[in-house]
């Protein structure tokens, strides 16, 4: 055996004493080694989740370049609006995604800096803050900038084969994407440094603040847009493109992407050029400035974040507790007390409520303002077709939400289970507990939209009555979907419901729910186009009938048998 | 002089969860650290490896500043945590190399030093596999592995028996012995006063964020006034009536030490 313990004092290396210049490269290595293991293991222990993720990532894209494609050909019909209309849509779907990215890395970068025990291992050891600053900056930018190159590749397929646009216009759309990624990540890797410094007792309070600021802004703003409204609809399109001038700014980095595109799509690569090299300046300025500034206070903003207390007040407890017997007066008492549990969860998670009230709020936002939009009233056909979108928009959003938050609920159970499994109770009342608690507030969240969708479009009862029978059925489905596999499909040593979201059986149970969106919509898509054809929105005709009938009957279906699986399942579960 | 904290505070809004604490610990001790559930021996050792910032006070491992120039203080310090981090998706092989690494060891001596410990600890049967299967113990004996791995002057462990089982504890109490025999310094946390009791040179109680007694076994008795336990001088000193004002903290001179 080797001498393991010195007697004489070394004196520590001066790579150490300087910092460890070679921490970032080590880094950086280990987060390859963790990327390269975790391949390895998916590879070993699941291949088909890898073809699943192929599969489900081709559909999507696919689905996205269909529908861009579809709307540029559209555009080109009508040569004069889509001049106007094309940049325009650029310059706010990059303002958009400046606002998101900003947002979503900041989330990331706090998350990984301030809330996770990984941090609390580098900081004890001599790794340069400035080094895990700009690691974890970099996963953030990462992770938070997929969803724009998901939607970015499918946008630059179709502009290229529409307008037949020759090879240098992808590598500078690529490239302007890329570049642009940084400019709104480093604004948040600043704001979150600066909430664990500041703000550290009230970190999730403040994104729940700033998330409802920002969302009453888009509140006044849309108001204001839709406020322009007056009989004529065409004017109201020149007030709305006017109004919106300001996102051309020419010092916003959205418009740099902008134009660097558009030079681009015009076979203008000097000018293009011109464009990315601001961006990639800007990026690297601002990447290099937030690194330093964020990795110089690290060790400050960690010990402030540490400090952070939860306030919770007896009050809310209580007013949580009324809630939920009011809402689940239906449930046997000693169940009500396990859905309390998961409702107070909820509430206490604004990751989970925000995401329904940010959704289903701009939903029914622009619900409200629909009829300004023409106070003529809508035709039978624009009735159909907006309910039927309608449609299609909630009960999507309400896919999303049950895979990311009612799948993960029965993994994150498991680890309860010393406590709920020892309970004088069934182990399926424990699913029919998550069961009752999603479907309540999914039915109550859609069908609040639905009734303003019925109002804004003033449907007749036959229509109402089958947009809301859809929208209940979907909740059934979905519920029991994402209960009924969270329970076939779990995920016990996983201690992030993210991560049981984001696995095998979330990814199986995301597709699922897609599935059933998809045929329940189709189904209604068909009654819509039926009631359309006999120009009757007021009765429904034997085929329509069956058309609403296989929806219900699915959606019920499809939660009895889901339930069903997942409680033998879960009954012999051992943990 | 291995640890040095003066006159540290530290609050947490209103509460002074670490309130003027002064002691020193010496190259070649052992030193106990105890105290109560939320007494602030946490807090301490966060401030002492530079995870919290002291509202007052300073702290230094080894001469060199904690909170100033951490980098040189951390070079000469391990820190194992109550809860032991471990990269899911690394073997304990892989981390002890990271770890190895990140302390500017050379290769060879980080697989010669890996394997050793290993051995020691029996980690050895399962050092290829992912730490995502390992038990709270095995995390522990893996984490206190890579704690050892650089040869630090000072290690600071904070519950470090929590999950062991009685072989390994055995083995670690061994391994602390010897880095105390050798001249480094070990600062413990502990609830465990049958470990603090076998094993310590040196021991403090800290109730309520303040130091009420610090000294040897035999000190600490005689300062409870009694002659058997540790778990009868803790429960003594710690007793809530008393720990308001403790009437026996004790006084640097009075003790021997250094508060």
């Amino acid at each position: 055996m080797t001498q393991l313990t010195s007697t004489a004092a070394p004196a520590p290396s001066a790579a150490i004493l300087l910092g460890s210049p070679a921490s970032f490269g080590l880094l950086l290595g280990l987060r390859f080694r963790l990327l390269r293991n975790r391949l390895r293991q998916i590879v070993d222990q699941s291949p088909l989740r890898i073809l699943l993720f192929i599969l489900f990532l081709a559909f999507i894209w696919g689905a996205l370049y269909a529908v861009f494609d579809f709307v540029f050909t559209f555009l080109r019909r009508y040569e004069q609006q889509a001049i106007v209309a094309i940049p325009l849509v650029f310059h706010v779907f990059v303002m958009a995604m400046t606002f998101l990215l900003a947002f979503s890395a900041g989330v990331l970068v706090y998350a990984a800096l301030f809330a996770r025990q990984e941090p609390s291992f580098l900081l004890a050891t001599p790794a340069s803050p400035r080094h895990i600053v700009t690691i974890m900056y970099l996963e953030a930018l990462f992770f938070s900038s997929w969803s724009l190159v998901m939607l970015g590749m499918p946008l630059m397929l179709a502009i290229g084969h529409v307008q037949g646009l020759p090879w240098h216009f992808y590598l500078i759309f690529i490239a302007a994407l890329l570049g642009f990624i940084p400019i709104p990540g480093s604004l948040g890797l600043v704001a979150a440094a600066a909430v664990a410094t500041w703000l550290p007792r009230v970190a999730k309070r403040t994104v729940t603040i700033a998330g409802t600021i920002a969302f009453l802004a888009i509140v006044l703003w849309w108001g204001r847009l839709w406020g322009l409204s007056s009989a004529d609809s065409n004017r109201w399109l020149q007030n709305f493109l006017a109004e919106m001038q300001y996102v051309k700014a020419a010092l916003l980095p959205s418009t740099w992407v902008t134009n660097a595109i558009r030079y681009a799509i015009e076979d203008r690569p000097t000018d293009a050029l011109f464009y990315l090299a601001v961006i990639a300046s800007t990026a690297a300025f601002l990447s290099w400035s937030a690194v330093t500034f964020v990795g110089g206070r690290l060790l400050r903003a960690y010990a402030s974040a540490q400090t952070t207390g939860s306030r919770r007040r007896a009050a809310e407890g209580r007013a949580s507790r009324v809630l939920t017997h009011l809402l689940f007066f239906y449930l046997p008492p000693r169940t009500r007390w396990l859905v309390l549990k998961d409702v107070r969860g909820f509430l206490r998670d604004p990751a989970q409520w925000s995401q329904l009230v940010i959704l289903l709020g701009l939903l029914g936002l622009y619900l409200v303002y629909l009829p300004r939009s023409r106070p003529e009233g809508f035709s039978r056909q624009w009735q159909a077709l907006i309910c039927f979108l309608n449609d299609g928009a909630v009960t999507l959003i309400l896919s999303t939400f049950t895979s990311r938050f009612v799948f993960p609920l029965i993994s994150m159970e498991g680890r309860q289970m010393w406590l709920v499994g020892l309970w004088p109770l069934p182990r399926s009342s424990v699913l029919r507990a998550k069961f009752y608690y999603a479907l309540t507030i999914t039915t109550l969240a859609a069908l609040g939209v639905t009734a303003l969708s019925i109002r804004a479009l003033d449907l007749p009862f036959a229509l109402a009555a089958v947009q809301i029978g859809a929208v209940v059925a979907a909740c059934f489905g979905l519920c029991g979907l994402a209960v009924g596999l969270g329970a076939r499909l779990p995920n016990f040593r996983e201690t992030s419901a993210g991560r049981v979201a984001s696995g095998l059986g979330g990814t199986i149970n995301l597709i699922a729910s897609v599935a059933l969106v998809a045929i329940s919509v189709g189904l209604f898509g068909v009654i819509c186009y039926r009631l359309v054809r006999q120009e009757d929105l007021t009765m429904l005709d034997p085929a329509s009938m069956g058309c609403f009938v296989a929806i219900f009957a699915m959606g019920l279906c499809t939660a009895w048998f889901a339930i069903r699986a997942g409680s033998r399942s879960f009954n012999h579960a051992q943990f | 002089m291995s640890i040095r904290i003066t006159n540290v505070t530290k609050c947490y809004g209103r509460l002074r969860a670490v309130d003027d604490v002064t002691l020193t610990v010496q190259p070649g001790e052992l030193f106990a650290f105890l105290g109560p559930n939320g007494a602030g021996k946490t807090t301490t050792i966060k401030m002492l490896t530079g995870l919290l910032v002291p509202d007052a006070g300073a702290i230094e491992v080894c001469g060199y500043p904690v909170t100033l120039d951490g980098q040189a203080a951390k070079a000469q310090m391990a820190y194992v945590p109550d809860q032991p981090f471990l990269y899911e998706k690394l073997s304990a092989t892989e981390f002890l190399e990271f770890v190895g690494h990140m302390y500017g060891l050379p290769r060879s001596t980080i697989r010669e030093r890996a394997r050793d410990y290993m051995a020691r600890l029996e980690i050895t049967d399962y050092a290829g596999q992912l730490a995502e299967s390992y038990s709270h113990g095995m995390k522990q004996r893996v984490v206190l592995a890579a704690a050892l791995l650089h040869d630090p002057q000072v290690i600071v462990v904070d519950e470090p028996m929590v999950g062991l089982d009685p072989r390994t504890v055995r083995t670690v109490k061994q391994l602390f012995r010897e880095r105390a025999n050798a001249g480094k310094t070990v600062f413990m946390s502990t609830h465990t006063l049958d470990v603090a009791e076998s094993i310590a040179d040196r021991m403090a109680i800290i109730n309520q964020g303040r130091i009420v007694a610090c000294g040897t076994l035999n000190e600490l008795r005689a300062q409870a006034r009694r002659e058997h336990r540790l778990e009868d001088v803790f429960m003594e000193l710690t007793e809530p009536e008393s720990s308001g004002e403790p009437p026996g903290r004790l006084t640097g001179r009075a003790m021997g030490s250094d508060i």
